[in-house]
């Protein structure tokens, strides 16, 4: 579904120092990454970390402050409407039109990509099949449950043929079930080769559809990788969690070099190893014997954890 | 104010918000024609045949054709006022309308234009069905009369003007009734719709002539009656270029709130 004319570049996104500032406030402090062509990218933050400003600025709804940013090669200051043509936008929050239908939706969107007539109702019917909404053309948008209006602004920002879709957080406030089914497309436009662009606030997501993310807080970025390469280079392979007992625990410094490192957050000790079933020997060796304690692989919760001091939602 | 304002008028995108409306307003259409049409033809039959057989104006004219023509001039100011003040606040505050077209390549100077085009229809719709109502009573002297649908056509873009730059200007939408009760409805009253203002105090006549509503009411009564003078064109001409230079305004206005 990606494509287009030109040359296909080796970036698709390039930020170079990107700021922006909303009078006082610093919503994104000086941010540099590069999102490939052809891949997943993800934000991971929590309220306020930044992620829909850099999206704005990404799909040229709002200008920098400060810093550089390069959409296709293209400066995005200069050259907004032409970035506009070739991406699609999820916005976090589903701007669906309430008084047109479904279909009227999507043919508006279309006409103000050139599309007209029997091209674009074919596409539209093609797009509202693809995300499950076949035969829902002609309802209201007062009809559609919330995750169906998210699928369909997915329907509606792929009617361009975008090469680079952004998505602000697609699946926040959708059941268990609507989230699999956004993954599910997502994956599929994956395939196709479109490049996407997502933000998120759940660490499963992220590690289910990023190939690489950076973990964003109060307008910075802190970290970038591939999921297993930050939880490697910020957690450990285990993570051992003991409610309680703090007293109790021997110094983590003790531990014969087992601790790779170890936090605390409110009653919970976490104590980050490569090395889970040695660990618990050795405490149980040492005496210490904890009733409640959880051994489990660590997940991009610890890494974000590590890095921001913060826990993510779930 | 740049080429880029009036060349938003002719581009595809205009047409597209123009149509979006027009498809959102057909779910619609009965109610909004209704009453439309309604408050000026309450305002014609009340005050034109009732208060009306109490009046006698200077020379050959009846009550009710001066009455007439001043409320077919005084129609677009209503029926553009309030539709683009509410929907332009809607569209740009609440629905996210303009958000998502503005992530499509849709200048916002197009999304004002292609709302003006729309006043503009509105306006030339219902002063169409209200000079019919006029013709089946016998209150058109002349073909000139068609004419007047120009000036409401111009008399609907004109007041689209303020009520786009303040549906895209006021942070709560509750605040545009001080626009329609401080502006608009005086308005309604003292620019000639309901009496003539040839007994107004000559000071009170100079402030008058500065407000648009007068020129409109001005330009379509001669029309009506068949008697265009040179003076009718210089009404017209008021209205044009007060269009002309204040367009610009809430597309500036829009491209604040939309591209910043
Ligand atoms: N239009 C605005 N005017 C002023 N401040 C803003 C504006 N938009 C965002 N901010 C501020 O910028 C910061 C970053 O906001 P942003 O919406 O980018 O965060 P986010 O990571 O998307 O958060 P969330 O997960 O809640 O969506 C916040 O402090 C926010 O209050
Ligand atoms: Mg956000």
């Amino acid at each position: 579904m990606s494509g287009g004319e030109g040359t296909r570049e080796a970036s698709v996104v390039e930020a170079q120092a990107l700021s922006k500032r909303y009078g006082p406030v610093e919503a994104v402090r000086g941010i540099d990454f590069i999102v490939r062509t052809g891949e997943r990218f993800g934000f991971l933050g929590v309220n306020g970390a930044g992620k829909t400003t850099t999206m704005k600025m990404i799909y040229c709804r709002i200008a920098p402050s400060a810093g550089s940013l390069r959409v296709f090669g293209l400066d995005s200051a200069a050259h907004a409407m032409a970035i506009k043509r070739r991406i699609g936008v999820v916005a976090q929050e589903s701007a669906i039109d309430p008084e047109l239908s479904v279909n009227e939706n999507m043919l508006l969107y279309a006409a103000f990509f050139g599309m007209s007539g029997a091209r674009a109702r074919l596409k539209a019917d093609e797009l509202l099949r693809f995300v499950g909404l076949e035969g829902k053309g002609k309802a209201h948008i007062r009809e559609l449950s919330g995750g169906m209006k998210r699928r369909l602004s997915i329907a509606r920002a792929l009617m361009n043929d975008p090469e680079l879709l952004v998505l602000d957080e697609p699946t926040t406030g959708l059941d268990p079930q609507g989230r699999l089914l956004v993954w599910e497309k997502l994956s599929l436009l994956r395939a196709q080769g479109v490049t996407l662009l997502l933000t998120t606030h759940y660490m499963e997501e992220a590690a289910r559809l990023c190939d690489r993310l950076v973990i964003m807080d109060a307008g910075r970025i802190y970290a970038e990788g591939t999921p297993a390469e930050l939880i490697a280079q910020y957690a450990a392979s285990d993570v051992l969690e003991i409610v309680g007992d703090a007293a109790a625990l021997p110094d983590p410094a003790t531990l014969d070099g087992l601790v790779r490192r170890s936090e605390r957050h409110g009653e919970t000790s976490y104590l980050y190893t490569d090395d889970g079933p040695a660990l618990l020997g050795r405490l149980g060796a040492l005496g210490f014997e904890s009733r409640r304690h959880v051994a489990r692989p660590a997940t991009l919760e610890d890494v974000f954890l590590n890095i921001t001091g913060r826990e993510l939602a779930e | 104010m740049s080429l880029r304002t009036y060349a938003a008028f002719f581009s595809p995108n205009a047409r597209h918000v123009f149509r979006r409306n027009l498809l959102a307003w057909r779910k619609y259409a009965w109610s909004s024609v209704t009453i439309n049409f309604a408050e000026p033809f309450v305002y014609f039959l009340a005050i034109g045949f009732g208060l009306g057989s109490y009046v006698r104006l200077g020379g050959q004219t009846r009550f009710v054709s001066f009455l007439a023509a001043g409320l077919l001039a005084a129609l677009p100011m209503n029926s553009a006022t309030f539709d683009a003040a509410w929907g332009v606040y809607e569209r740009l505050n609440t629905s996210g309308v303009y958000e998502s077209m503005v992530t499509a390549p849709v200048d916002p100077r197009e999304i004002a234009a292609g709302e003006y085009l729309w006043q503009a229809f509105r306006a030339l719709l219902y002063g169409t069905l209200f000079l019919i109502v006029m013709a089946l009573f016998g209150l058109i002297a002349s073909p000139l009369a068609l004419l007047a649908l120009v000036v409401v056509t111009l008399t609907g873009i004109l007041f689209a003007i303020p009520a786009v730059a303040l549906g895209a200007t006021v942070p709560y939408q509750e605040q545009l009734f001080y626009y329609f009760s401080i502006v608009i409805t005086p308005l309604f009253m003292v620019s000639g719709v309901f009496f003539p203002l040839d007994r107004l105090p000559v000071w009170a006549r100079d402030v008058i002539w500065f407000t648009p509503l007068y020129h409109a009411v001005n330009a379509v009564r001669p029309l009506i009656a068949g008697r265009p003078t040179v003076g009718t064109l210089g009404d017209v001409a008021w209205l044009v270029v007060f269009i002309a230079l204040f367009m610009a305004l809430p597309m500036a206005r829009l491209r604040k709130k939309l591209a910043s």
